[in-house]
C-alpha cells in the first residue's frame, strides 16, 4: 500500500514540476478584454502566437469589471476596454504603464432582434411599442455598450420609457446571447457582435456621429511582468495585418 | 449602514418570494419524503438521486436546465407565453428557480424524520380504523414535525440565497426580479460597495438565524 | 375462528392450517418461530401469499375469492409487544383514538368507556403525558385502547414479555378481566407457559412457523416430552386456591386445592374464602421416595407419579398430588432414586416457592 502512494505522491510532484517549468523559458502574457473583441482578438492571439515563442491567454468579460478585477489585483499585462471611461479611471489610480496607452478602434451601436420571428422595431421609437415587452441590455450604469445605449436613448428622449422594459445583463455577449434566445424582443448591442451571430438580425443602426463616440483604448498595465512581450504584443495589433483583422469583424480602426 | 427604500424593497422582495417558493415545495417536498421514506420499488435510487441533484451540481447549470425548459423557444415555455404566464424574467422564475434550487434540503430533513417515526404506530392507527389520510395528519405529520419545519427552514435560506439559477432564469432586473444576492452582485459589479454591504449584513443576519432555528430543531433532544 | 395462512419469510415459511372457537387463543412458541407474522397477517398489516382468515364466517382474507379487507376494515384490536402508545398524545387521546368506529355499533355492543377505564384501573391517568407512564401503566393503556376500539378479535403480542416478573403477576389478572368481562376473543401470543396457563383455553403450539399442535393447553401440554423441548424453564405449576386462614405471626397463609389438599404459602392480608392463583416452579420442588424428618419445608405433601418425560439429560415427572405438579429433575436423580411411574413419592416445596397472583 505505501508503494501506491509513493507513486501517487511522486505523480503529482511531477505534475507540479511540469506546470511550473514552461513560465520559467517563455513569456505568457494575459490579455484582459472587452467582451467585444471576443473574436478579432482569438484571431489575431493566433497570429502572435505563430511568430512569438510567447503563449497569450485572453480574459474577455465587460470592461468594467475587468477593471474591477485589476484594481483588485488580478495579474493583466494588457487592458483592452470598450470604452475611455474605464481606461481613465485606470489611469487616475496609476494602474497604467506611462506612455504605452494608445487609442485603436470605434465600433458602432446596432439594435437587433431574433432572427426567426416577425418584428415591429425598424427604428428606436418602435421600440415604445407595447409589443416589444423586453429590450437587453448591458448594464447600463457600468458596461460600455449599456452606457453608450443609454446615452444614446437619452439622446432621443426614449429612455425613462423605455427603462421599464430593460433586462440588464453582463456584457454585451450577454446581449447578443439573449436575443439569439428570444426570450427578449430587441436588443442593443455593437454592429460586430451583430455580424457574429446567423441568430439575430440587425434592424436599425445608429449613425455614427448621432451616437455617443465609441472608443476602445489599449494599455499595458504597470503591475505587468511581462512588459516586453505585452509590447510585442501591441504591435501585433497595430500592425497592418491586424488592422485587416479588425477590419474583417466590422470595427474601425482609428489613426 | 447605509439603508433606503431600495433596500427594503429589495429585502422584502426578496424575503415574499423566498416565503412564497417554500411554500410552493413544501405538499411536494412532504409527499416525496414520506414515499421515499416508506415505500420501495425497482427505479428508487434513480429518481432519489434525481431530487438530489439541485443540491450538488452547480446552480448555474441548474439554472440552464430551467432556461432550456421555460425559455419562450420551448414546447413548455411557448404554452405558458401563450396563456399569458411569463416564466423567464419575471419573479414566477425567480420562485421556481428558488423552488428548484431548495427542494433537495426539504425533502432530505423530512425523509428523515419521516423515517424516525415508528411504523409501528401508523399500522397500530390502522386497526383502530384510522383511514390512510387521518393516520398520516394525526400520527405522522405531528411526530415528524420537527424535521419538517427544520427541513423547510434549510429550504428558505436556501431560496433567499439563491443565485446562479435564478440570474439565468430571471435576470437581474431591478425592481422586478432583483433578490439580495443578485442587488449584491449588482452592486459590486458597478461599485456601490457600500450598499453591497448593508445587503450583505442583511443576508447574513436572515440566514443565521434561519439556519440556527434549523439546527436546534433537529439536534435539540427531542421530549418525546 | 378459520385460520390458514402461508407466508414465506427470509429463514422459513409460516405455514398454519388451524380452526378454533375458544375466548382466548394461546399461540405458543419459541422468540422467531413467527408469532408476531401470523398476527400481523390476521390483522391485516402483512401481505399473504395465500390462504383464508375468517372470524364468526366474515371473510377477512381470502386469497382463492380475491378478498383482502385493510386493516382498518377488519375490526381487529391489536396490543404490540412495545404498547406502541401514540407519545404525541395524551392518555385519554390514545384510549379513545379508535372509538368513532363504536359509534356504529348498537347501544348493547358498544363498550362504554368508564367501563374499560374502571376494569383497567386507568381512570386516573388520563392526562399523564404517555412518556410519564410506567410500564405496567403503559401496558393498560395500550388494552384499554384496543378494547375501546369494539374490536371483533383482540390480537396481542406478549404483552407482558417487557415486564419484570413482579410487574407480569400484577398485570395477568387485567388480562383476565378484559376476557371475562368484555367477551371479546383474544389471542394471546406468548413464550411463556405460565401466562398459557392462566389465561388460555386453546393453545396453538408453533415452531419455525410451522403447527405443532393445538387443544386445551392441560392436554396438549401432557406430554412432558413436549415440554421438555420446548423451553421448560418458562413452565410454571399454576394452581386456584382458596384461603382457609392467614397467619401474620407464623408468616404464612393456609390454602386449600380443589381437591382439599392443604398448602402454606407466604402470607397475605386476606380473609377466609377468598379465591386466588398460586405458582410454584418445577425447578423448586423436591421429590423423595420417603417421608423426611427435620427438614424445615413447609409443604410435605404425598402423591404418586402419573408420568416420567425425558430429553437430553434433563427430566419432567408429574406428580399427583390432589393436583398435577410438574417438577424438574436431573435424569441422575431419576435413575437414583429409581422413580417410575405409579410410585408414591413426597413432594417437598417450600412455603415461600409459592407466588401468588
Amino acid at each position: 500500500m505505501s508503494k501506491k502512494w509513493l507513486r501517487q505522491v511522486c505523480s503529482i510532484a511531477a505534475l507540479f514540476l511540469m506546470t511550473a517549468a514552461p513560465a520559467a523559458s517563455a513569456d505568457d502574457i494575459v490579455v484582459s478584454a472587452a467582451a467585444s473583441l471576443t473574436d478579432a482578438l482569438k484571431e489575431i492571439g493566433r497570429m502572435y502566437q505563430s511568430r512569438s515563442k510567447n503563449r497569450v491567454t485572453f480574459v474577455f468579460a465587460s470592461s468594467s469589471t475587468l477593471a474591477r478585477q485589476i484594481e483588485a489585483g488580478a495579474p493583466a499585462d494588457v487592458f483592452f476596454s470598450a470604452d475611455v471611461q474605464t481606461m481613465n479611471a485606470l489611469e487616475r489610480n496609476g494602474r497604467l504603464e506611462p506612455g504605452t496607452r494608445r487609442q485603436l478602434l470605434s465600433n458602432q451601436l446596432v439594435i437587433i432582434v431574433p432572427a426567426d420571428k416577425p418584428t415591429v422595431v425598424n427604428s428606436p421609437e418602435d421600440l415604445l411599442d407595447p409589443r416589444v415587452r423586453r429590450i437587453a441590455l448591458a448594464e447600463p450604469s457600468s458596461v460600455p455598450a449599456g452606457v453608450y445605449s443609454k446615452t444614446y436613448l437619452e439622446s432621443l428622449g426614449l429612455w425613462d420609457k423605455i427603462k421599464p422594459k430593460v433586462v440588464p445583463v453582463l456584457d454585451v455577449r450577454a446581449t447578443l446571447a439573449s436575443v439569439e434566445s428570444g426570450n427578449v424582443e430587441a436588443g442593443f448591442v455593437y454592429k460586430t457582435d451583430a455580424g457574429s451571430s446567423k441568430r439575430v438580425k440587425t434592424v436599425f443602426e445608429v449613425p455614427i456621429g448621432k451616437g455617443p463616440e465609441i472608443v476602445y483604448p489599449v494599455a499595458i498595465l504597470k503591475e505587468s511582468k511581462s512588459k516586453a512581450a505585452a509590447k510585442e504584443f501591441l504591435n501585433v495589433m497595430v500592425s497592418p495585418s491586424g488592422a485587416d483583422v479588425f477590419k474583417r469583424y466590422g470595427f474601425v480602426v482609428l489613426q | 449602514m447605509f439603508v433606503t427604500i431600495e433596500t427594503w424593497q429589495i429585502t422584502l422582495f426578496s424575503v415574499a418570494v423566498a416565503l412564497g417558493s417554500t411554500l410552493v415545495i413544501l405538499p411536494f417536498g412532504i409527499a416525496l419524503a414520506w414515499i421515499f421514506a416508506r415505500k420501495e420499488w425497482p427505479l428508487k435510487a434513480i429518481i432519489e438521486t434525481a431530487v438530489l441533484l439541485p443540491l450538488v451540481m452547480p446552480p448555474v447549470s441548474t439554472g440552464l436546465i430551467l432556461l432550456e425548459i421555460f425559455g419562450r423557444r420551448s414546447p413548455v415555455g411557448e404554452w405558458l407565453y401563450d396563456r399569458g404566464v411569463e416564466i423567464v424574467f419575471n419573479w414566477k422564475g425567480v420562485l421556481i428557480a428558488m423552488a428548484v434550487m431548495s427542494f433537495p434540503l426539504l425533502v432530505r430533513a423530512a425523509r428523515t424524520s419521516f423515517s424516525e417515526v415508528n411504523p409501528r404506530l401508523e399500522q397500530i392507527a390502522a386497526t383502530l380504523g384510522a383511514s390512510r389520510w387521518r393516520i398520516f395528519f394525526v400520527i405522522t405529520i405531528p411526530l415528524a414535525f420537527r424535521g419538517i419545519i427544520a427541513g423547510s427552514l434549510l429550504a428558505f435560506s436556501r431560496a433567499l440565497g439563491e443565485f446562479g439559477a435564478t440570474i439565468l432564469l430571471a435576470g437581474n432586473i431591478p425592481g422586478r426580479t432583483q433578490t439580495l444576492s443578485l442587488a449584491i452582485f449588482n452592486y459590486v459589479q458597478t461599485g456601490r460597495e457600500h450598499e453591497a454591504y448593508t445587503l450583505l449584513s442583511i443576508t447574513v443576519m436572515i440566514a443565521f438565524a434561519s439556519v440556527w432555528c434549523s439546527e436546534w430543531l433537529l439536534h435539540s433532544t427531542k421530549r418525546t | 375462528m378459520l385460520l390458514r395462512c402461508r407466508i414465506p419469510l427470509p429463514d422459513f415459511a409460516v405455514d398454519i392450517d388451524a380452526s378454533f372457537d375458544a375466548r382466548v387463543t394461546s399461540i405458543f412458541g419459541p422468540s422467531g418461530s413467527g408469532k408476531t407474522t401470523i398476527l400481523d397477517a390476521i390483522a391485516g398489516l402483512i401481505n399473504v401469499n395465500e390462504g383464508e382468515i375468517e372470524i364468526d364466517g366474515r371473510i377477512l382474507f381470502s386469497s382463492m375469492r380475491a378478498i383482502n379487507l385493510s386493516p382498518q376494515q377488519r375490526s381487529i384490536g391489536y396490543v404490540p409487544q412495545e404498547g406502541a402508545l401514540f407519545p404525541h398524545l395524551s392518555v385519554l387521546q390514545n384510549v379513545l383514538f379508535g372509538s368513532n368506529r363504536a359509534s356504529g355499533l348498537t347501544a348493547r355492543a358498544r363498550i362504554e368507556t368508564d367501563h374499560v377505564l374502571a376494569v383497567l384501573e386507568i381512570a386516573n391517568l388520563l392526562d399523564r403525558p404517555i412518556t410519564k407512564l410506567s410500564g405496567g401503566e403503559a401496558q393498560r393503556v395500550a388494552l384499554a385502547r384496543a378494547v375501546l376500539s369494539c374490536p371483533q378479535l383482540l390480537l396481542l403480542d406478549e404483552p407482558l414479555a417487557a415486564l419484570d416478573v413482579a410487574l407480569k403477576e400484577k398485570i395477568l389478572p387485567y388480562l383476565s378481566r378484559v376476557r371475562d368481562e368484555f367477551s371479546i376473543p383474544m389471542i394471546y401470543v406468548t413464550h411463556n407457559l405460565s401466562e398459557v396457563l392462566a389465561l388460555a383455553d386453546w393453545i396453538l403450539m408453533i415452531r419455525k412457523g410451522r403447527l405443532l399442535a393445538q387443544g386445551v393447553p392441560k392436554d396438549v401440554l401432557r406430554s412432558p416430552d413436549t415440554i421438555a423441548q420446548f423451553a421448560e424453564e418458562q413452565l410454571e405449576n399454576v394452581f386456584a386456591v382458596m384461603i382457609i386462614d392467614a397467619d401474620r405471626v407464623a408468616g404464612r397463609t393456609r390454602v386449600q386445592l380443589e381437591s382439599g389438599q392443604e398448602l402454606f404459602v407466604p402470607y397475605v392480608a386476606q380473609a377466609a374464602g377468598q379465591a386466588f392463583q398460586v405458582r410454584i416452579s418445577p425447578g423448586d420442588i423436591l421429590i423423595s421416595t420417603k417421608q423426611p424428618e427435620g427438614i424445615s419445608a413447609g409443604n410435605i405433601i404425598p402423591g404418586f407419579i402419573r408420568r416420567i418425560g425425558r430429553s437430553d439429560g434433563q427430566a419432567m415427572v408429574v406428580v399427583d398430588a390432589g393436583a398435577e405438579f410438574y417438577v424438574r429433575l436431573t435424569a441422575s436423580a431419576v435413575d437414583k432414586l429409581e422413580l417410575i411411574e405409579d410410585h408414591p413419592v413426597f413432594l417437598i416445596m417450600k412455603t415461600h416457592s409459592f407466588r401468588i397472583l
